[in-house]
């Protein structure tokens, strides 16, 4: 596939946050996230988000057919977001792949490396969080833990629900942080616009 | 993440909002601790108590009792109403544990639209001639002696829901009989008697704007003045564009906040957010309505102010940061908006159906100074046009050099949309 043929649809979460849903997979290796520069040497797309300037980018996280842009730059989406589009375009287009794989797990400072938190949260999310949302109809999926920062999805009655991020930050962040204090972060990479059946839909207050 | 030095603010948010993400984003921003309030229980209320409580919303003094046993274990240091009936509760907890807020009245007053005209009139600030009636009385009757043009509108709806002009009584008693099937329908009328009442009101020619204010010990310091570019001359009243900002004359601006501060006192407020509406002819400033809430929707992701976080000048600060950082009583480094231009259109309701699919939205955001289009009705929803409906099917934003600019874009992305429905 020429990259004139790749699709990608930019989804601005706020001004600092945007999800860009890719119609082919950029990274098939699990979820990889990059806080900095460095972190990025050896994957072409990743250095290239991070050097857009003006976007003071501080985040990118890359997930099969998504790649979420965190900036801290007061530059629109509109504009970075071209610059993103032309990065992945390139990147998919050369002979290195986008992604670097994931390096083994480090030990994280305090003895905790990612596979065991991702043990660790995967047990709270089926013993406690999921029998939770249930009742609602949803369901939450543990996609990776990295660098102690877990990426979940949302599903069910939670996806595209108004009060999704009511959820995830007052529950489910709040019971990782009692239970798996290690836990440095939580990344929601669900496509709420997708959401079929959200248990509440937003009105106009 | 938030110690338990930081204060803690009581949100109350009901479960059918657009306006979590907003607030909940914020307050994180400024590390406050936060429990969100609702109508009906989180799932995750029995694990974290201090985060989420259910409040009773239709009994403020009882929600009132219910957060001051909350506040016992837990000090709250500010409550924050997001919508008109979140408003009176926050001002009735706001009371009761002696909080930055409202007087109960002045938040009623600004919820009903009869007790909001009586007071305003009686403290002169200019308001449409308006009667109050019952779906009871005699239609016809009524019909024959009202003035014409005239607005029938429900007293406490939301989204310009229910209101409706009437040019004749022949438009009138048609208007009545479409109204009633609103008041009339099961999620209204199980509200309470205001259901069965609205008032009747002169349509009021002229250019309609939208303020958006924050009171702070009773002053009105006005964050934005939005024109509304798409006139607003009915049948029905469904809002579509706000831009800011306004391209009134400075004299008629300045007419504006006057208006809106005079109104402020008149309905006693005194701290908080206010949404208020308002048009403007040759005769001056109207006052059509004023909420004590910030703007609906999501439309506040079009305001933004030029002190970042923590007020360290990075960065912007998001209207309900603001917000927060006066309930609470944090500093608020500043109230000014940014240069630029903004502006978001309400996606105007594109027939009556079941939403299939939204085409043409990677085309929507490609047009120059959009920052974004979300489409907020799902895949299967059934959308409903106004007067019956209140919902709109998304939203789009845009920001650039003039408003002129701005408007012209917002045009140019909905153009671009094609909604399927079946």
């Amino acid at each position: 596939m020429s990259s004139a043929e790749i699709r990608i649809t930019a989804e601005p979460i706020d001004t600092a946050r945007c999800k860009f849903l890719v119609s082919e997979p950029v990274h098939e290796g699990g979820v990889r996230r990059f806080v900095s520069p460095e972190e990025a040497n050896g994957s072409p797309l990743v250095e290239a988000i991070f050097a857009i300037p003006g976007a003071d980018v501080s985040e990118v996280i890359v997930s099969g057919n998504l790649v979420t842009v965190v900036k801290r730059g007061a530059a629109p989406w509109q504009v970075v977001g071209k610059s993103v589009g032309g990065a992945i375009r390139a990147a998919l287009a050369g002979a290195r792949p986008a992604v670097a794989p994931k390096p083994a797990a480090p030990v994280a400072a305090g003895g905790v490396d990612d596979d065991t938190l991702y043990d660790r949260v995967a047990e709270l999310f089926e013993a406690q969080v999921n029998p939770m949302v249930a009742r609602h109809g949803g369901r939450v999926e543990l996609i990776d833990v990295q660098d102690a920062v877990v990426m979940l999805r949302m599903a069910g009655g939670c996806q595209g629900c108004g009060m999704a991020d009511v959820t995830l930050r007052q529950g489910i962040e709040a019971m990782l942080q009692q239970a798996v204090p290690e836990v440095k972060g939580i990344v929601d990479i669900t496509d709420h616009t997708a959401g079929a059946n959200p248990y509440f839909a937003a009105a106009k207050k | 993440m938030p110690g338990p030095s930081k204060p803690r603010l009581l949100l109350l948010l009901p479960t059918a909002t657009y306006r979590a993400t907003a607030f909940v984003e914020a307050a994180r921003r400024l590390g406050v601790e936060l429990t969100v309030a609702s109508e009906l229980p989180s799932t995750f209320e029995q694990a974290q108590p201090d985060r989420l409580v259910t409040l009773d919303f239709s009994d403020p003094e009882r929600a009132a009792q219910q957060a001051a046993e909350f506040a016992r274990r837990h000090p709250v240091a500010g409550v924050i109403g997001v919508d008109d009936d979140g408003a009176v509760v926050a001002a009735a907890i706001a009371g009761r544990l002696g909080l930055r807020g409202n007087p109960p009245a002045a938040a009623l007053a600004a919820r009903d639209k009869h007790v909001q005209r009586r007071e305003l009139a009686g403290h002169g600030v200019p308001v449409p001639r308006f009667e109050l009636h019952g779906l009871d009385e005699d239609v016809r009757a009524v019909a024959a002696r009202v003035h014409y043009p005239c607005v029938l509108k429900p007293l406490r709806l939301a989204a310009s829901r229910g209101v409706i002009r009437a040019d004749d009584p022949a438009g009138f008693v048609a208007a009545f009989d479409r109204l009633r099937r609103v008041l009339e329908q099961p999620d209204v009328a199980a509200c309470g008697d205001w259901a069965r009442r609205f008032l009747v009101e002169d349509f009021v020619p002229g250019p309609e704007v939208a303020l958006e204010g924050l009171v702070i010990d009773g002053r009105l310091e006005v964050l934005g003045l939005f024109d509304k570019p798409d006139p607003l001359d009915g049948p029905f009243f469904e809002e579509t564009m706000y831009v800011t900002p306004s391209r009134l004359p400075d004299p008629a601006q300045r007419a504006l906040a006057r208006c809106g501060e005079t109104a402020v006192a008149a309905l006693g407020v005194r701290e908080g957010p206010i949404h208020a509406e308002l048009r403007y002819n040759a005769r001056g400033p109207w006052l059509i309505e004023l909420a004590a809430r910030s703007i609906g929707g999501r439309c506040s992701a079009v305001l933004r102010f030029t002190a970042g976080e923590g007020g360290s000048g990075k960065g912007w600060a998001s209207l309900e940061e603001l917000i927060i950082r006066h309930a609470v009583g944090l500093p608020i480094p500043s109230l000014e908006r940014e240069q630029y231009a903004a502006g978001v259109m309400m996606i105007p309701v594109p027939g009556e159906g079941v939403l299939r699919e939204v085409r043409g939205i990677v085309e929507a955001r490609a047009v120059p100074l959009v920052e974004d289009v979300s489409i907020t009705a799902h895949p299967g929803e059934a959308l409903v046009p106004w007067p019956e409906g209140s919902r709109y099917p998304g939203f789009i934003f845009a920001r650039g050099e003039t408003p002129e600019a701005v408007e012209e874009a917002l045009r140019a992305a909905h153009g671009r949309l094609t909604f399927v429905l079946q």
